[in-house]
């Protein structure tokens, strides 16, 4: 086969992102070649802007922006409650419900001894400095609903126990063994509902 | 109800081309030793389950040059006609068709469910306690499908768990880190140990009857749950044994690097007159005892279900005596569906005063022959 030089080097760049072979791969080049300078110059900025303006929050560990988190710097939400979960892409999904008008915590993983990960790859001192020291009364855990996820639940839920806050498990309607990325707004809103304490 | 009117098999072990139509309720299958009786009830379970009970490779299953055959099989539920068909050929799939239509190998399992009794099933009484958590694992997976959640759960928790009993074990926190395993393993394993310690119990309530009326009453059939956990029948209490167990035993299974209580190491007991039958009973106990805990199975299927599946009694009934015999041709008569048995001795006139409606087929060299002509339908 042969390929021009950049169209190549294009094509095996695009390849790299997830869930895109070499046949995608080819069309979305094609597809950028068919753009105007401008416009090809204006996706390549916005994916360095991203690359360089966000990050995870040091506090929450939410995708934010460097500067301002929008989740922890929100005066509109309740900071009484802090809802856990495992990945940073778990929050959009709560998000999309539009029911949780609370703060978060982004774990980043879940215990599994068999992936390297225990209580301080999640650095849950921070979690638990976060507790102590701002005034949470109710904290909602928000684990996926497999062996890991329900490992890391109890692990947190005997750990919070000195702070007396409440700490409650979502549970109802999600499929078991699944991850909370799956799951659909409406079985999420019902889970919220139906948390049950710990 | 359901039964098997006909079968033709093609190239299927010893069987070049045969068609067979069979009676609803009692089939008797007569001949020599390996003349194909076996071969015979195999491609019957194989139509229902796509598997062998005697291999787990098709192509033993085809015995001829073109390694090829064909498996097709007319059966009769609630009044409507199904064809099942399956080919195979060598180092191809097989292929499974349901009413002439393409259908995959597993969706089609236990459409028209049987259950066999082998001599192999005696195993389940002699050999070591895996075999009993086998059989108690299939059950209650059948019972109940959170049955089988759980176990999934419980070997992913026990994995991790090994896993930092043998590779972490002299890190100064490893206690820190088996908490939460800890906690995961009882909770999962207390809550098997109950679902099997309720499978037990509806086990031996059918076994027991069944065994009954096999040895006159004159012996006790019981099912005991023997466990390394102090268990209990409220689960919280058992949970909470677990956690103290595991916590006591904490030093020695760093030692051994691996988890040494749970129901990944429990056993069911059979017990003969209140003695353990794997060590203390005669071979015709242990055979009547393997027998009464398939009959049960038979029976938890049929108040599951209601309805039975096609029991395929395979070169067991001769081991019987005369009076065992006819026990169980009376309790297949009362709860199962459709039987099939294979023996090489014939059932010297028993069948016939019990009922007058069945069907003999006798099998020589490969071939079956429908005896239904000679005694009359
Ligand atoms: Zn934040």
């Amino acid at each position: 086969m042969v390929y021009p030089g950049s169209f190549k080097k294009l094509v095996e760049v695009l390849c790299r992102f997830p869930g895109v072979g070499p046949k995608t791969a080819q069309r979305l080049a094609f597809y950028l070649l068919g753009l105007s300078r401008d416009d090809v110059v204006a996706i390549a900025r916005a994916m360095v802007e991203a690359k360089d303006k966000l990050g995870f929050c040091p506090l929450c560990g939410c995708l934010s922006e460097l500067d301002s988190c929008s989740y922890c710097n929100d005066a509109g939400r309740d900071q009484s409650i802090l809802l856990i979960v495992q990945e940073a892409r778990d929050v959009l999904v709560m998000e999309r419900t539009g029911q949780y008008r609370g703060l978060y915590h982004v774990l980043h993983g879940a215990l599994s001894p068999l992936d390297g990960i225990g209580p301080e790859e999640l650095k849950l001192d921070r979690l638990e400095k976060r507790i102590a020291e701002k005034e949470v009364s109710e904290v909602i855990i928000a684990t996926n609903p497999n062996v890991e996820g329900d490992a890391t639940a109890g692990y947190l839920a005997r750990l919070l126990k000195p702070y007396s806050v409440r700490v409650t498990r979502i549970a109802f309607g999600l499929p078991v063994g699944g991850d909370i990325e799956y799951a659909d707004d409406l079985t999420l809103s019902r889970a919220l509902d139906g948390r049950r304490e710990m | 109800m359901f039964y098997l009117e006909g079968l033709h098999l093609k190239g299927f072990r010893n069987y070049h081309n045969q068609q067979l139509h069979f009676h609803p309720r009692l089939n008797l299958v007569i001949g020599e030793n390996a003349q194909g009786k076996t071969n015979l009830l195999e491609s019957i379970y194989y139509l229902s389950v796509t598997r062998s009970f005697r291999t787990n490779r098709d192509n033993e299953l085809a015995n001829f040059e073109d390694r090829y055959f064909y498996v097709k099989g007319n059966f009769v539920k609630d009044d409507f006609k199904h064809i099942i068909q399956l080919s195979y050929r060598l180092n191809e799939q097989l292929k499974v068709s349901v009413n002439r239509k393409q259908e995959d190998r597993f969706a089609h399992l236990q459409h028209f469910p049987v259950i066999v009794f082998s001599p192999d099933d005696l195993q389940i009484i002699k050999d070591g306690p895996a075999i009993r958590r086998r059989f108690l694992n299939l059950e209650g997976s059948r019972l109940n499908p959170l049955y089988f959640e759980d176990l999934k759960n419980y070997q992913r928790s026990l994995m991790q768990r090994n896993y930092l009993l043998k590779e972490k074990r002299n890190h100064l926190k490893i206690r820190e880190y088996l908490e939460p395993w800890d906690y995961k393993l009882a909770e999962l394993g207390s809550s098997i140990i109950n679902s099997r310690l309720i499978l037990i119990k509806a086990l031996e309530k059918e076994a027991r009857l069944f065994f009954d009326r096999m040895t006159g009453s004159l012996e006790e059939l019981t099912l005991r749950y023997s466990s390394t956990v102090d268990f209990n029948n409220n689960p919280e209490t058992t949970r909470n044994n677990f956690l103290n167990a595991l916590s006591k035993k904490r030093d020695v299974e760093l030692k051994k690097g691996s988890t040494m209580i749970g129901p990944h190491l429990d056993d069911l007991k059979v017990m003969i007159n209140g003695f353990d039958s794997r060590r203390f009973s005669s071979q015709g106990q242990k055979r009547t005892a393997a027998l009464a805990l398939k009959m049960a199975e038979v029976s938890l299927f049929k108040l599951r279900n209601d309805e039975s599946p096609i029991i395929l009694l395979d070169d067991v009934f001769s081991e019987f005596d005369n009076s065992r015999k006819m026990h169980l041709l009376e309790f297949l008569k009362e709860t199962a569906g459709q039987c099939f048995i294979s023996t090489a001795t014939g059932l010297n006139g028993l069948v016939e005063n019990l009922q007058s409606d069945y069907k003999i087929i006798t099998v020589r060299y490969g071939r079956a022959f429908d005896e239904t002509d000679r005694f009359g339908a």
